[in-house]
């Protein structure tokens, strides 16, 4: 409990470096929300320099900083200049399709990892790791938006999966035909998620299987006869979790950032279109509360990472009562 | 026979529903509507008709919105009193039937229409007309539209004179007057008087707010919104608008706007029958669709030149760091410039830039703007030897190596900044590159985020040259007033001078200011041909190209009329029908 406690701090002052950070990354930006107004010929100067007093924009940073923290205080992570309302309203109601697409393409990338590694881990050096390092190669090297863009295409020219979107406009009545609607929506984006993550944690797990195959532990179950899938799944994969904990804690802390692209080319309304237009349209809360919430999800991700490795790690264990 | 029971209940139960307020059915036309009766073909009522959106809508206030798609739906919720058609360019009546001009030109007396009544069924009358522009013109309320009703530094002064007349003010005569009321959507006093009263207008009509408190004149009121996915309005049932039948427009049910915030996703939607109307095509999705066009149900058009100008400039601007004030001795010459617009190969821009679905340009105003447009402007094709004959009458000579070099030998080279964003800009940019190659100038291209450009062109000045595009949302001169006055906001190349700084410029001020208070349009012509001629001799600015409107519509679609202006697809919704009456 000291433990996570003393993590639970660290976490309230990263926090607010990160929070530090953006704004002054967003100060540092050329321009502000209401330069693209100047372009247009009917709006005058005087008009946009009022907007912008308005709007706090000619205040000083820590002024600006002070009174955003007084916005978070009253849980509205700041005000959209776009949008003219609180940010966390704005950022809840997409963040949920956000949460829904990577949580699903996550578990769904796991359970396809998991056995492909341990399978390329298993069968080292035969015909089936080397199809699979080239399969991993050849999507490790595949650009994201190509592959979202040639998914589109192939649903356009097909017409076997819904052309982007969360859910089709035509009404359905009952809780079942609109589950399942919104499942066949989720299955291009989750796809492509899928696609996206598969290299990195195929090869993770491949890497940790075979260090665990190699150690001497394994080695002398071998010896003392215990049958291949055994010594795999009760011996070299309990071995083998500890990195395969922290890279899985790592991707739950991508959780609201990983798709962002894919939510973009495939119109997915999550948080990547609304964070696109705030970070062209320089509207800054916005980018700053979205920074805020992913920083959030990766800590909890860490700290749950760390949960984890406590309780599957008797060594941390000795290491914190210690 | 007695009734049943249940006939007597569900008779009951139309009754109340018809009674208890408004509704989505059409209302028949009633003989106290002064109603605007459409000369379009006669449609078929039903249908939905699903549009892409590139960015969602941030508020469906007209008061305050500023963004194209708040802008473009709000367009469909509300009306104006003289509303400009998009396809003749012209003003034509909207709310207000009829007007009159007193014999100075500083009053116009507008009549409007009787007995319309707003989408929730509540009553319109000049009342809800002098509350809308006292929000408009209310300094504290800081809408963006305030500008556009000041006139000669004055706001314009709407007074009632009975429930069906008002009354609007000038200072001084203003030639482009009735274009003012264009898009200055008419506000219900009921349902918005109590925010504005509160100071909180600018939070009213947000996308949160329950579609039963959003009420407005136009063809079509707000029924769902989903964050992030689809915003949806059903018909009004008490448009002003009938057609030749009688039949209350507009014929579609519902519009729904889709978000696609990509796009080539937006034209593979389109594509696939996802949406109905495509509002605007980029050239290398055009040509992907149009593959598909004969097959697929849908056809594409090309209507021509857009308003949008793209254009070099150079920086004019005074008070700037010795390195650039060096390189502007040559800027300054107008003998400089004119080689360097006489060096760019317009043509083959529009060829690689737009594939050929573009225009080239020698002036501002593009062939779109069929009213103002200076046909006499020479349009001379592109010749190296040309330019550097003007060069060498400007004193610039050559090295052994081909540079350029100015009066004091130094080597003639600049930066051309873009916005990366916009690939059709950094394109042209390295075209001018590679043109200007062949008269020995040396030029960098150096795309920047879109903010940074403007940073660098609006406040810092900290820049040599630089493409950038304009569209105006009108066509009539007075909309580019802040362009081509010496003291404009928008005088791109030299902003903030207290008086011209060249005579040129001060003859353009002068013209601007003419055109502006002369009530014959023939006259107004005739001033505005001359701005375009200095503009051409002077080339403060480069005219580049303009892309060319494109656009995408379901077969069945029909009174499908896309226009320059914009919205240029949507423009006349309430007459667009389905030709089989359902949907699509």
């Amino acid at each position: 409990m000291r433990y996570l406690g003393f993590r639970l701090l660290q976490s309230i002052f990263l926090l607010l470096g990160v929070s530090l950070l953006s704004f002054i990354f967003v100060e540092a930006a050329p321009g502000n929300y209401f330069d693209e107004m100047r372009l247009n010929p009917r709006i005058t100067n005087e008009t946009v320099a009022q907007l912008r007093q308005d709007y706090g924009l000619n205040q000083t940073l820590p002024i600006r900083y002070v009174h955003w923290l007084s916005s978070v205080s009253r849980g509205e992570l700041g005000f959209s200049f776009a949008y003219d309302s609180p940010v966390a309203p704005l950022l809840w109601s997409r963040a949920r399709n956000t949460l829904l697409l990577t949580g699903s393409s996550i578990a769904m990338a796991w359970l396809v990892a998991l056995p492909w590694g341990i399978l390329s881990a298993a069968k080292r050096k035969a015909w089936i790791d080397h199809a699979s390092s080239v399969i991993m190669a050849i999507l490790l090297a595949a650009p994201d938006v190509l592959l979202a863009l040639g998914l589109l295409l192939f649903a356009a020219r097909t017409r076997l999966l819904p052309v982007g979107g969360l859910a089709s406009l035509a009404t359905k009545s009952g809780m079942w035909p609109e589950v399942r609607d919104v499942a066949v929506h989720l299955f291009g984006p989750v796809l492509i998620l899928v696609l996206i993550s598969l290299p990195t944690l195929v090869r993770h797990v491949r890497a940790a299987m075979i260090e665990a195959i190699d150690s001497p532990c394994v080695h002398a179950a071998r010896a003392h006869g215990i049958p291949r899938s055994r010594i795999l799944c009760r011996h070299a994969l309990p071995l083998a979790l500890n990195p395969l904990i922290s890279l899985f804690a790592l991707s739950l802390g991508s959780l609201l950032s990983a798709s962002l692209l894919v939510e973009v080319v495939m119109s997915w309304p999550g948080l990547g279109p609304l964070l696109l237009d705030a970070i062209l349209a320089r509207d800054v809360y916005v980018i700053i509360g979205s920074v805020m919430i992913a920083s959030l999800f990766l800590i909890g991700g860490m700290l749950l990472g760390d949960v984890l490795l406590f309780l599957v790690d008797p060594r941390i264990r000795t290491e914190g009562l210690a | 026979m007695k009734p049943r029971p249940c006939l007597l209940n569900f008779a009951l139960l139309v009754m109340l529903f018809v009674l208890s307020g408004p509704s989505a059915f059409t209302q028949p036309p009633r003989s106290t509507e002064d109603l605007f009766i459409s000369d379009n073909p006669v449609g078929r009522t039903g249908g939905n008709l699903v549009v892409s959106l590139r960015s969602e809508p941030k508020t469906l206030n007209p008061v305050t919105s500023t963004d194209v798609s708040s802008r473009e739906v709000i367009a469909q919720l509300t009306s104006d009193m003289i509303h400009i058609n998009r396809s003749s360019q012209r003003t034509e009546p909207a709310i207000a039937k009829a007007w009159k001009v007193s014999a100075n030109g500083l009053q116009y007396r507008l009549e409007l229409r009787h007995g319309l009544r707003f989408s929730d069924g509540s009553a319109f009358d000049a009342d809800d007309v002098v509350f809308s522009f006292k929000v408009y013109l209310d300094e504290h309320v800081h809408s963006p539209q305030r500008d556009t009703l000041i006139v000669a530094g004055k706001p314009i002064v709407v007074r009632k004179l009975d429930q069906y007349t008002i009354s609007v003010e000038l200072s001084q005569p203003y030639a482009a007057a009735e274009r003012l009321f264009d898009s200055v959507a008419i506000l219900p006093r009921r349902l918005l008087e109590p925010a504005y009263n509160d100071g909180k207008l600018d939070q009213a009509w947000g996308l949160g707010t329950p579609p039963q408190l959003i009420a407005g004149l136009g063809p079509f009121r707000l029924k769902s919104y989903v964050p992030g996915q689809s915003l949806t309005l059903e018909r009004n049932p008490y448009y002003w608008k009938v057609d030749k039948a009688g039949n209350r427009l507009p014929y579609l049910n519902e519009l729904t706007y889709v978000f696609v915030a990509n796009a080539d996703a937006e034209a593979i939607r389109f594509q696939a029958g996802d949406t109905d109307i495509i509002n605007r095509l980029n050239a290398d999705d055009y040509s992907v669709l149009e593959k598909d066009e004969h097959a697929g149900s849908f056809h594409l058009q090309d209507i021509g030149s857009s308003l949008e100008f793209n254009f070099l400039f150079f920086n004019l601007n005074s008070s700037l760091p010795s390195q650039l004030v060096r390189k502007q001795i040559w800027f300054r010459d107008a003998r400089f410039r004119q080689a360097v617009s006489l060096a760019i190969d317009r043509n083959a821009m529009v060829r690689v830039v737009y594939r050929g679905r573009g225009t080239p340009l020698w002036t501002p105003v593009t062939p779109a703007n069929n009213l103002w447009v200076d046909t006499s402007i020479p349009h001379p094709a592109r010749s190296v030897e040309d330019a550097k004959k003007i060069l060498i009458s400007a004193g610039f000579v050559w090295n052994a190596e081909g540079v350029l070099l100015d009066k004091s030998n130094s080597p003639v080279e600049f930066t051309i900044i873009t916005s990366a964003s916009n690939a059709q800009r950094v394109k042209m940019a390295t075209m001018i590159q590679s043109d200007l190659k062949d008269l020995g100038i040396q030029v960098q291209v150096v795309s920047l985020d879109f903010h940074s450009v403007l940073d660098r062109i609006f406040q810092t000045h900290d820049y040599e040259a630089a493409v950038l595009g304009l569209g105006a949302g009108d066509v009539d001169p007075s909309a580019e007033m802040n362009v081509w006055m010496s003291s404009g906001n928008d005088h791109v190349w030299d902003l903030g001078e207290p008086h011209p700084s060249t005579p040129w410029e001060a003859e353009i001020d002068r013209l601007m200011e003419e055109q502006l208070s002369a009530t014959k349009r023939r006259k107004r012509k005739a001033l505005y041909d001359r701005v375009q001629e200095i503009l051409a001799e002077q080339a403060p600015i480069i005219c580049l190209a303009s892309p060319d409107i494109l656009v995408g519509a379901k077969n069945e679609i029909e009174n499908f009329k896309p226009a320059a202006l914009d919205p240029h697809t949507l423009w006349n919704s309430p007459e667009l029908f389905l030709s089989s009456g359902g949907s699509l």
